[in-house]
């Protein structure tokens, strides 16, 4: 597919320190690229103008469910036919987006996965912790995913209004989930590779977080 | 007794309050004031409480009207919790709709370009 007609959609939050290099990564590659810096306190919004990029502010922070949803609806009306959504953070890898792109030949959504690909930088008791959100998402969405909550995914603009997210803040991963499974879209993993730094682990989510995420898939929305 | 007073006083306040804030239907603020006059009399006439709990099978009247109160109560939480709910996904509409169309702004004047929010 055109890499003009794929979007690759970045949600940032107080990521002023490592989003000009993320966007500038993956505008080099070629992709269309938007950011929605979510309300951040810091610079991210400045910092995320790299030539290129276009950059979406929400006037107060909603959540990256909610940022995520803003890009994807931007990336729409400027006519995308595939949507990417990357993390800002710093943990993907720009060379693994032709990969998702190329899975969509035969799929609607392409899903990475660390688990089936590579993970640098983990420490074993946050390989634990994506263990068990993994096995919660699959036994909630009746899934068998390797990897249920991997930020790095593609899919084709034709299943946006299916996969609509409705969770603003970090229940959204898990209400993709069971969006695909309702809407019986045709679903594929691909290998990823995650590099977690030091900055990327202080953003990720720890398990007092995930009472949190539990509470907004039950009560919300 | 006292607390008949204070309790009284605590009423009469609240329908004032309420009366001066009337921008509702007259139904409205006719139950409202219904629901404080038998609030009040409730108060003045405690018996009427003991009646009505024996009338529904439940021992006292102080244990029927907390009874009542916590189904009030659910409701109400229930009620503003929907509300907020809804709140929060219109804000969310409103927020997001700003952010495209700002973006779409500068991208087509980029004269307007500005990261003050």
């Amino acid at each position: 597919m055109d890499r003009s007609e794929t979007w690759v959609v970045i949600a940032a939050f107080n990521e002023a320190k490592v989003i000009r290099e993320v966007v500038s990564e993956v505008v080099r590659a070629g992709w269309c690229v938007v950011v929605v810096d979510d309300g951040s306190r810091d610079d991210s919004a400045a910092a995320a103008r790299v030539p290129g990029a276009v950059v979406l502010r929400h006037r107060i922070n909603l959540g990256q469910g909610a940022a995520l949803q803003t890009g994807i609806d931007y990336a729409l009306r400027r006519g995308a036919r595939s949507i990417v959504t990357f993390d800002a953070d710093g943990q993907h890898d720009a060379n693994d987006i032709p990969l998702l792109i190329e899975a969509l030949a035969d799929a609607d959504i392409a899903l990475g996965s660390r688990f089936l690909g590579r993970v640098e930088g983990a420490s074993q008791r946050r390989m634990a912790l994506l263990r068990t959100a993994t096995a919660v998402s699959n036994g909630l969405s009746g899934m068998k995913l390797s990897d249920a909550h991997c930020g790095l995914r593609a899919f084709r603009a034709s299943a946006a209004p299916a996969l609509r997210i409705t969770q603003d803040r970090m229940a959204h991963a898990s209400e993709l989930l069971r969006k695909i499974k309702t809407s019986k879209l045709r679903v594929v993993e691909v290998p990823v590779t995650i590099k977690y730094t030091d900055h990327s682990k202080s953003k990720g989510q720890g398990g007092i977080q995930a009472v949190r995420i539990l509470f907004d898939y039950f009560f919300r929305a | 007794m006292i607390i008949r007073i204070l309790l009284l006083v605590g009423l009469a306040a609240t329908g004032w309050f309420i009366f001066l804030r009337r921008n509702k239907l007259p139904f409205h603020i006719m139950t409202v004031f219904l629901l404080i006059g038998a609030a009040a009399a409730a108060i003045i006439f405690p018996d009427m409480t003991q009646d009505a709990a024996n009338l529904v099978g439940v021992g006292r009247g102080t244990d029927l009207v907390t009874y009542l109160a916590i189904v009030v109560v659910m409701f109400v939480l229930l009620h503003y919790y929907t509300k907020f709910v809804e709140l929060q996904r219109q804000l969310t509409e409103v927020t997001r709709e700003l952010a495209i169309l700002r973006g779409e702004v500068e991208r087509t004047a980029p004269a307007a370009k500005s990261d003050q929010a």
